[in-house]
């Protein structure tokens, strides 16, 4: 317990919600902005308040298919950031936006021009861009970026019908997450981060099994006909937008154990872009060299089927990346620390934050393979970039003089 | 920090769940080699089983996609009816996921008043 003790010195708080239990490294950033607008219109407690309708957010863009593990990547992304992520207090139950004190996550599902119904008549997916409003997904992102409240759609999963719009107030981080948050040009270019989740097949089909088996009316064939039908409308429409991604990360089946099928042993592999504003890759004992790594052997102790790394620099759409891999998975915490130990520019703020938020979502899928590890990674890459930015933005008096 | 961390265990059930041999319990195990009806059935106990209306959905729609694709499984009709499984899909395991979270009334007290002595928890 003394990890969930340490973790809170490193969250950030909204300065929006009255907080009686400030701590110092909590308020660090507050006390820079307070000290710069302290001397125009308000101070002390007062200046909280304003400088959080002022706020600019940072909007980051995660795209992936349904069922392939968004939900998951956000609950560690807000995590990262401290507190947990609920529904809207007091709204609509089916509601699709996650609120935590510094980050709000919206579905882009809820820009859906074309309920259920719609669909249907038309002969059109959700995956279809006919099925869904970019005008507005655009004017709402845009509208959020420049610091103002939207009324937002909710479509809502259960009925497949448009419920009337919830209000959502402009946060630190605001995530749009779902299946286009990179296809419209108008609303890419409003990204600070995006990444995009790669989930091949094999890999599909098998999470698909683990989700959908115990449904009753499903079976091997339906989840197998459901990901085929689909399939056209994902490869036209979805997974071209991870050219645009700044972080891919792809899942594959494992390499370590012939003919592996199953999908229980993954492969995954984190494509980092070079020459991202605010973004600095990880990398593996030296930057920008080409390195395998086994990590099992005198020192350290794996069971089968191992853990294997890999590292270096390729190109990926004609963009020049950097790509970690880790194929197997961890069985034990001292695995998980090694490795945390040998990586590098992993823009943690004290030694073992990886593994302390691995180990504190134990209980989320992937926690124990690399899907967990480059989520949290990239989690904490955002803080980073996040910090990056309000930085930037204090030091820039232009910026703060726009009220 | 490393000290203190070695000693907890990586090993929660669902952690674990990827494991073939401890996962006889877990949803997982049972992935393509052991697709029989009744095998399922019996592992989907373990967890809470989708609110009844979204089954329903579900399973209805499943219905009336094989037979919207029974004409010609290339049509945009085929594909809008399965899309439609998988969204009741996504939304059952939703669904399910929330029902497991509120299940233990002290966590869910705890999340909303975490500094209660009820919901007070020790270094050691």
């Amino acid at each position: 317990m003394a990890i969930s003790s340490l973790h809170a010195t490193t969250s950030l708080h909204s300065p929006c919600t009255t907080n009686t239990s400030f701590r110092q490294n909590q308020v660090i950033f507050f006390t820079t902005r307070s000290s710069r607008r302290g001397s125009t219109r308000h101070g002390g407690a007062r200046t909280f308040q304003v400088s959080c309708s002022v706020d600019k957010p940072v909007v980051i863009g995660l795209a992936a298919d349904s069922g392939c593990g968004k939900s998951t990547f956000m609950r560690r992304l807000t995590s990262v950031f401290g507190g947990a992520a609920e529904p809207p207090k007091g709204g609509n139950p089916d509601s699709n936006t996650l609120i935590s004190d510094t980050t709000t996550v919206i579905c882009l599902d809820d820009y859906h021009s074309l309920d259920r119904t719609g669909r249907k008549e038309k002969g059109v997916t959700a995956l279809d861009p006919r099925a869904n409003d970019f005008d507005l997904m655009y004017e709402q992102v845009k509208a959020i970026k420049e610091g103002k409240a939207i009324e937002k759609p909710i479509y809502n999963h259960v009925t497949g019908l448009l419920d009337p719009p919830e209000l959502i107030q402009p946060p630190k981080i605001f995530v749009i997450e779902g299946l286009h948050p990179m296809f419209d040009e108008r609303v890419r270019d409003l990204l600070d981060f995006s990444i995009y989740l790669d989930i091949s097949d094999e890999v599909k089909f098998a999470w698909k099994i683990q989700r959908d088996m115990a449904e009753r009316g499903h079976s091997l064939e339906s989840i197998k006909a459901s990901i085929e039908a689909r399939k056209p409308d994902f490869d036209a429409f979805i997974d071209p937008q991870k050219q645009y991604a700044d972080a891919v990360i792809e899942v594959l089946p494992t390499q370590l154990i012939p003919d592996d099928n199953e999908g229980k042993v993954l492969r995954v592999k984190l494509i980092m872009k070079e020459g991202v504003k605010n973004f600095n890759p990880v990398y593996l004992f030296d930057e920008g060299s080409s390195i395998t790594w086994v990590p099992c052997g005198r020192k350290l102790t794996c069971s089968y089927p191992g853990i294997k790394f890999a590292y270096g620099p390729d190109t990926y759409f004609g963009n020049e990346v950097s790509v970690l891999e880790m194929d197997g998975q961890f069985d034990r915490l001292d695995e998980l620390i090694y490795v945390e130990s040998h990586l590098s520019n992993l823009s943690t703020k004290f030694y073992g934050e990886v593994t302390q938020q691995m180990l504190k979502h134990a209980d989320f899928p992937g926690s124990n393979n690399g899907t967990g590890l480059f989520q949290t990674i990239i989690g904490l890459k955002i803080r980073d970039l996040y910090e990056q930015i309000i930085a930037e933005r204090a030091g820039a008096p232009t910026e703060a003089a726009k009220v | 920090m490393a000290s203190t961390l070695t000693n907890v265990g990586l090993s929660t059930p669902a952690a674990l769940q990827a494991r073939p041999q401890l996962a006889g319990a877990g949803r997982v195990g049972a992935v393509v080699a052991f697709a029989r009806r009744a095998r399922f059935a019996a592992v989907r106990a373990s967890g809470p089983s989708t609110p009844p209306d979204i089954s329903d959905k579900m399973s209805e729609s499943i219905d009336k996609a094989k037979e919207a694709c029974a004409e010609d499984n290339a049509s945009g009709e085929c594909a809008a009816a399965w899309d439609e499984v998988e969204e009741l899909s996504a939304a059952a395991s939703h669904a399910r996921d929330k029902l497991k979270e509120n299940s233990d009334p002290l966590e869910k007290y705890c999340k909303e008043n975490p500094e209660t002595d009820e919901c007070r928890t020790y270094d050691n």
